[in-house]
């Protein structure tokens, strides 16, 4: 049988086709954000604005990786703000004495550490992953300011810089370091039995146990990921500010749970992208930056970053045909 | 067979007409100008084949769904229920499967769960004695306590609290949607007696159910639908055969052999799977059966027999507390899935979108998601089956250009099912497990499932199916093992048996423990051998036995279907006498009492065989057996 080509030209069965996949919408939608942005204010296009865009994003978007793996699986972790803070004092506690690389390391292991515990406290005995991160996030915190007693710690070495300002191929190494895992990320998710499992897991938890998918293991692994990359922003964030301060990472949860979502991904799991997310930090960031471009006093930024956030979930879900359980 | 004419209209005007009715879901066409008419003081049949739309009717009529198009007179005036609530409020309940009682609060408390939203004091004192009243009306004053928790009770006794509720409401009409089809054949006459009386009250009853000879029994005429449509309409039951039913549901007349083989004998085939004393508390107790290649085995019984936990436990979702699984011979104690995956044993369980799809991927993910767990490596490895997927596209009929489409549940149920089927045979299963395999697939989708079952038998894999649908095991299994309140109780040749022998088979142990109790008092006090057992031309089915060693053995066992002339009685088996009959030589004679319910449903013979020349009263004998089943029933 031979496909009848009828109706619209290739071109906009094409862009038809195109508009169906989520993240061709949300790359509209940042394009009419960053014109929107370009003729408002003068300022935007300015390269030197630009690369501060790229800049304020690493922070939230490698946070927003994990929060993408964790929303996947139909979880979220309301914890990354304060693993944040806690591994980077723990950084700042051990480089004075073991140098930089166990400093890392330290920041690193422990923030996945504290995902394994709240990830198998989700998956295995079934607790809600809300109220679970939440418990980590109170005492994450509380954690940070003890073993930080209570003050900023400024003695870190300032070799640190280099992880943040060094320049590969003219792309600053925190910049790099953000776009190196989104693309590792979205190979990983896409490519791997491991990235289907997570979508498997999210879309229908028991359609993937029935089909013998490892739904333990890929439940907990995001959590891991998500408390790992904290680290990793923390990181980065006290190499930017050679400053670790306990409440470091306050209220970045919400920054990357409204990225993941503005992305597109569905706080049911099963649905979403880490292009998605990527986009959605940008639009974040870029109308946090316009905003400030255009004198608005930070103090209505957040209803207009909330607007946004509830425009995106409702906008998605009148554009989804689909209809969930 | 001459197609009788439908009922000519005469006196009172019909309770209920339904004309032209139209609903779609998403893309399926569910009905399609469906009619239906219903009077006052009858019990109407509704039938059809899975997927014919009988139960969306329901559904529309009881406001559960809305219509799309068509018209509903109730009593002679235009009716639009938007929801169930209204439907009650003018007099239409339905009684479904999965009762909407609230498990937490009492029997009391759900009968009158509609008043508990009106303004004002709850009276339970006054709110009791209605409860009694109701259930004195409906013969069951014995049969429920009123300050139970509805969790504590058994699925007759929630069918009896919906019954309840619908009359506190005083509903006139009363569609019950497939009643029976976790009930035993006790229950089934339990609620069958309460039916009658509701007829004699001037009630209308809908019964909805695809289990012909209870058509035959309690209905007073009966409407066919196929494919969402009304074939037939209010044709009295009683013109019609039970073929000429079938012909009306199917549309032609089904060869029931078509996708049977005849059973080998065991010796000759290589036994794949062995069951042992399975148990895994608390729905298995005791399952015991074996596996053969290129053979399909039905696992038959009641729903609540344990039979998908079975599957569950060979297939690692479950753990078995004790027995023994072998799978080539060798010890299986599958602790996961993937384990049973990689031992070459595919399963598609009964609720495919709870159980077996996975929604946001495309069709191509789905089918290979079993794959995807069999899988050893870090990436993919989807090309690797790409030529599999391909030969499996065409068996299945699945346009290849539809692999990529978005979604599984635009596809119609059976499509869907054929889909998580070849999920398990692209992985070329020596094991098959499935559990009701054409629950929700149309008709005509059926018989390519089954086809699609058998040519995976015949290139060697060994299928387990798990059905309610005795007709569908009986047409496809060589043989049936049927398990009843989590014990596998016969092992049976699909040859030799009827659905009426099936249904006796498969009836709760928990019901016939009256009967046991019998057979044991009389096996007891005589010495011999009593037993329970089926008749046909040829062969004895045996349900039940106590006693009885030596000379009195009468040479089967319970769950045995031997033939009459290779039992040890065959003398007295022919003879259908009233009193003992000595079989040659005399070793051991033998009585036989014929046995009926109240309702006079047969119910096989109570046998007691003793040896040399004792004879107990006879007449005794069959009094007191007698009295016993009228008691039970």
């Amino acid at each position: 049988m031979s496909q009848a080509t009828l109706g619209p030209s290739p071109a906009a069965a094409l862009i038809r086709r195109l508009g169906r996949r989520l993240e061709v919408r949300m790359l509209a939608l940042a394009s009419v954000v960053f014109v929107g942005l370009s003729l408002a204010s003068p300022f935007f296009l300015q390269t030197n604005n630009l690369l501060n865009l790229l800049d304020q994003s690493v922070v939230t978007g490698i946070v927003s990786i994990g929060m993408t793996f964790v929303i996947l699986t139909g979880g979220i972790d309301l914890s990354v703000g304060s693993v944040l803070g806690f591994t980077a004092v723990l950084m700042g506690l051990t480089m004075p004495h073991y140098g930089i690389p166990a400093g890392i390391a330290v920041a690193v292991v422990s923030g996945g550490a504290i995902g394994l515990f709240s990830g198998f406290l989700v998956a295995r005995f079934g607790l809600a992953s809300f109220v679970v991160t939440l418990g980590v996030m109170a005492i994450g915190r509380s954690l940070a300011y003890i073993t930080s007693g209570q003050n900023s710690i400024s003695d870190i070495p300032p070799a640190i810089n280099n992880l943040v300002y060094t320049s590969i191929l003219g792309v600053p190494s925190n910049v790099a370091t953000l776009l190196v895992l989104y693309v590792l990320s979205w190979l990983y998710l896409s490519f791997t039995k491991g990235g289907r499992t997570i979508y498997a897991i999210g879309s229908n938890a028991e359609a993937a146990r029935t089909a013998g998918l490892n739904v333990l293991a890929y439940s907990v692994l995001p959590y891991v990921i998500s408390g790992a990359l904290s680290a990793v922003a923390g990181i980065l964030l006290s190499a930017q500010i050679l400053s670790i301060d306990p409440l470091a990472g306050t209220a970045l949860e919400l920054d990357a749970i409204a990225a993941v979502v503005i992305g597109g991904a569905s706080l049911y799991g099963g649905r979403g992208s880490i292009i998605g997310t990527l986009i959605g930090v940008l639009i974040m960031v870029m109308i946090r930056n316009g905003l400030n471009l255009l004198g608005v006093s930070p103090f209505w930024q957040g209803s207009a970053i909330g607007g946004i956030i509830i425009a995106a979930v409702l906008v998605e879900r009148l554009v989804s045909t689909r209809v969930r359980a | 067979m001459v197609m009788p004419a439908p009922r000519v209209d005469a006196a009172p005007a019909p309770l209920l007409v339904a004309r032209g009715i139209d609903k779609t879901f998403d893309r399926t066409r569910a009905l399609i100008g469906a009619d239906l008419r219903l009077d006052a003081g009858e019990v109407h049949g509704l039938l059809g084949a899975n997927g014919a739309g009988k139960s969306t009717l329901s559904r529309v009529i009881s406001g559960h769904v809305r219509r799309d198009r068509g018209e509903i007179a109730w009593r002679g005036i235009a009716l639009d229920a938007r929801n169930a609530r209204e439907a009650i409020g003018a007099g239409i309940v339905m009684v479904t499967q999965e009762t909407s009682l609230a498990p937490d609060l009492s029997v009391l408390e759900n009968i009158f769960l509609p008043e508990l939203a009106l303004p004002g004091r709850l009276r339970y004192g006054a709110l009791r004695q209605r409860a009694r009243d109701i259930l004195n009306s409906l013969g069951q004053e014995s049969a429920l306590p009123l300050d139970m928790e509805v969790r504590a009770l058994s699925i007759a006794q929630r069918q009896l609290v919906e019954i309840a509720k619908a009359l506190a409401q005083d509903a006139s009409l009363i569609i019950f949607d497939e009643p029976t089809a976790s009930l035993s054949p006790g229950e089934v006459e339990r609620l069958f007696d309460v039916m009658t009386r509701l007829r004699a009250d001037g009630r209308a009853l809908v019964f909805v159910s695809h289990r012909l000879e209870e058509v035959f029994a309690i209905t007073d005429c009966v409407t066919v639908m196929r494919e969402g449509r009304t074939v037939t309409q209010s044709v009295p039951t009683a013109t019609l055969t039970q073929s000429d039913l079938v012909r009306l549901m199917v549309g032609q007349d089904l060869a029931r052999a078509q996708y049977r083989r005849a059973a080998a004998a065991a010796g000759d085939r290589t036994r794949v799977l062995e069951v042992r004393h399975l148990r895994a508390a608390p729905m298995v107790r005791d399952v015991s059966f074996t596996l053969h290649e290129g053979e399909i085995l039905g696992l038959g019984g009641l729903v609540g027999a344990g039979r998908s936990e079975t599957l569950e436990a060979i297939f690692g979702l479950r753990r078995p507390d004790s027995g023994e699984i072998r799978l080539h011979g060798r010890q299986f104690t599958p602790r996961r899935p993937v384990a049973a995956i990689r031992a070459g044993i595919g399963f598609v369980p009964e609720d495919r979108r709870g159980q077996s799809i996975v929604p946001d991927f495309s069709v191509r993910e789905n089918l290979l998601l079993g794959h995807l767990s069999a899988h050893r490596g870090f990436g993919l490895g989807y090309r690797a089956r790409d030529r599999r997927v391909a030969d499996l596209l065409r068996q299945l009929d699945l346009r290849s250009d539809r692999l990529l489409d978005v979604s599984m549940l635009n596809f119609s149920g059976g499509m869907q099912q054929k889909i998580i089927i070849a999920r398990w045979l692209l992985l070329e299963p020596r094991v098959l497990l499935l559990d009701e395999p054409t629950k929700g697939v149309d008709i005509g989708t059926r018989s390519s499932i089954y086809a699609i079952l058998r040519d995976a038998a015949d290139r060697g894999a060994a299928v387990l199916v798990v059905s309610s649908d005795f007709e569908e095991l009986l047409g496809l299994c060589e043989r049936i093992v049927v398990m009843s309140d989590g014990t596998s109780i016969a092992e049976l040749e699909s040859d030799v048996l009827d659905e009426t022998k099936l249904t006796m088979f498969a009836a709760p142990r928990s019901s016939m423990e009256i009967t046991s109790q019998l057979l044991r008092t009389l096996a007891g006090e005589t010495g011999g051998a009593a037993y329970w057992v089926l008749l046909d031309s040829e062969r004895l089915f045996c349900l039940a036995r106590a006693g009885g060693d030596g000379d009195a053995d009468p040479g089967f066992a319970a769950g045995a279907t031997p033939r009459i002339g290779d039992t040890r009685i065959p003398t007295a088996l022919a003879a259908d006498a009233g009193h003992f009959v000595a079989e040659p030589g005399g070793a051991r004679r033998t009585l036989l009492v014929r046995v009926q319910s109240h309702r006079g449903h047969e119910l096989g013979w109570i046998g007691l065989t003793v040896a040399g020349t004792s004879t107990p009263d006879p007449a005794a004998i069959a009094q007191r057996v007698h009295e016993q089943f009228a008691r039970a029933a």
